[in-house]
């Protein structure tokens, strides 16, 4: 049978219930028959006890962050740092791109649209193609009444191989003809005296 | 807001299918005009037509009575619509031709002849690709001055005079 001595070397370990199996058994019979080694484990309890309830607990609010910090700050191979890049970038910077891809794609959309191509679309309408028939009716009206004074004969052809809207000279006997079996229009204007 | 990756590559080929038949018309349509200027004087002196206006100087003959056609410049020069390319012209003369659009098979344009610094012509027409627009009467030297103009929207004038080496040509 163990002695006092010897058990109560093993009486901490005991409340603290690090012993091995076979030495928690021994000292367990032997509390049971000795007294003072009861009563040393007692006053073990009692200031255990007493030493958890002044001790205070460090707060664990961060903790696990910290720690995570703490690995990625730990060197990494390269290949596994770059998947931990990416993955941040596309998670973060995701919506970023989505959102300027969508404004880029929009943009083009719009430049295509407000170019000389967007004119070729309005000018197929028939409103636009009656205004623009409307615009020649009386361009033509005008150069035939200018005409009119003119010394020299002026004709105009709509089948000819130019439509002109427009003709400004300072010279009074501009004459205009067009040759459709030549595919060719002429607009003469003679040397004033 | 975020997206998933999934998200992002659905959205941007959405829009990419939208945008793409603006885009594939933008790219048909043709934005470069190859303008030519033949300057021909002509005369009643018989010294005949020039060879170097073949083919152009039989449709000279039919449209006018002189009995000399000379070529006495080729210029070209390529610009985009809405871009003005200045030609400077024997006599002092210098034509603006500013292409606004391409229409179908209509070149629609804006010229202005000057005589120096002298406004003498503009006009706004549109005209045939491949076609041929002729301004004449100011005096030249023994007889009237000529001016061919021609526009494209591809390759060389079917009437272009045959001269070697193209004159140079200002855009702006």
């Amino acid at each position: 049978m163990a002695e006092c001595g010897e058990i109560s070397m093993m009486l901490g370990a005991f409340e603290d219930s690090e012993l091995e199996p076979n030495e928690m058994q021994e000292v367990a019979f032997h509390l049971a028959r000795c007294e003072s080694c009861t009563s040393i484990l007692a006053d073990y309890s009692t200031i255990g006890r007493d030493l958890r309830s002044i001790a205070a607990e460090p707060s664990l609010a961060g903790f696990s962050s910290a720690v995570i910090a703490r690995i990625d700050r730990l060197p990494q191979p390269m290949l596994t740092r770059i998947k931990r890049f990416l993955g941040r970038q596309v998670d973060s910077v995701g919506a970023g791109i989505a959102w300027g891809g969508a404004a880029v794609a929009v943009a083009i959309m719009t430049i295509v649209m407000i170019t000389p191509y967007a004119d070729q679309f309005a000018n197929r309408g028939p409103q636009s193609t009656a205004i623009a028939k409307a615009e020649r009716a009386a361009a033509q009206a005008a150069n035939q009444a200018a005409d009119a004074a003119a010394s020299e004969p002026t004709m105009a052809d709509n089948d000819s191989h130019a439509d002109i809207s427009r003709l400004e000279s300072e010279n009074h006997s501009v004459a205009v003809w067009s040759e459709p079996r030549r595919d060719t229009t002429v607009i003469w204007l003679p040397d004033q005296p | 807001m975020t997206l998933r990756p999934g998200s992002l590559t659905f959205l941007i080929i959405a829009i990419t299918a939208c945008a793409a038949p603006n885009l594939s018309y933008a790219q048909a349509v043709p934005k470069v005009v190859t303008v030519y200027i033949d300057s021909v004087m002509a005369a009643d002196t018989n010294e005949g037509t020039d060879p170097k206006l073949a083919p152009m100087g039989q449709k000279l003959r039919g449209l006018f009575g002189f009995s000399t056609y000379s070529l006495v410049m080729h210029n070209e020069g390529q610009t985009d619509c809405g871009k003005m390319i200045a030609f400077t012209l024997p006599g002092g003369k210098i034509l603006h031709v500013q292409p606004r659009a391409v229409d179908g098979d209509m070149i629609a344009m804006e010229i202005v002849l000057f005589d120096g610094t002298r406004p003498m012509m503009t006009t706004d027409l549109k005209l045939r690709n491949n076609g041929t627009l002729i301004v004449g009467g100011p005096r030249y030297e023994r007889g009237m001055m000529i001016i061919s103009i021609g526009a494209s929207t591809g390759g060389s004038h079917p009437m272009q005079a045959q001269v070697g080496t193209p004159a140079q040509a200002n855009t702006r």
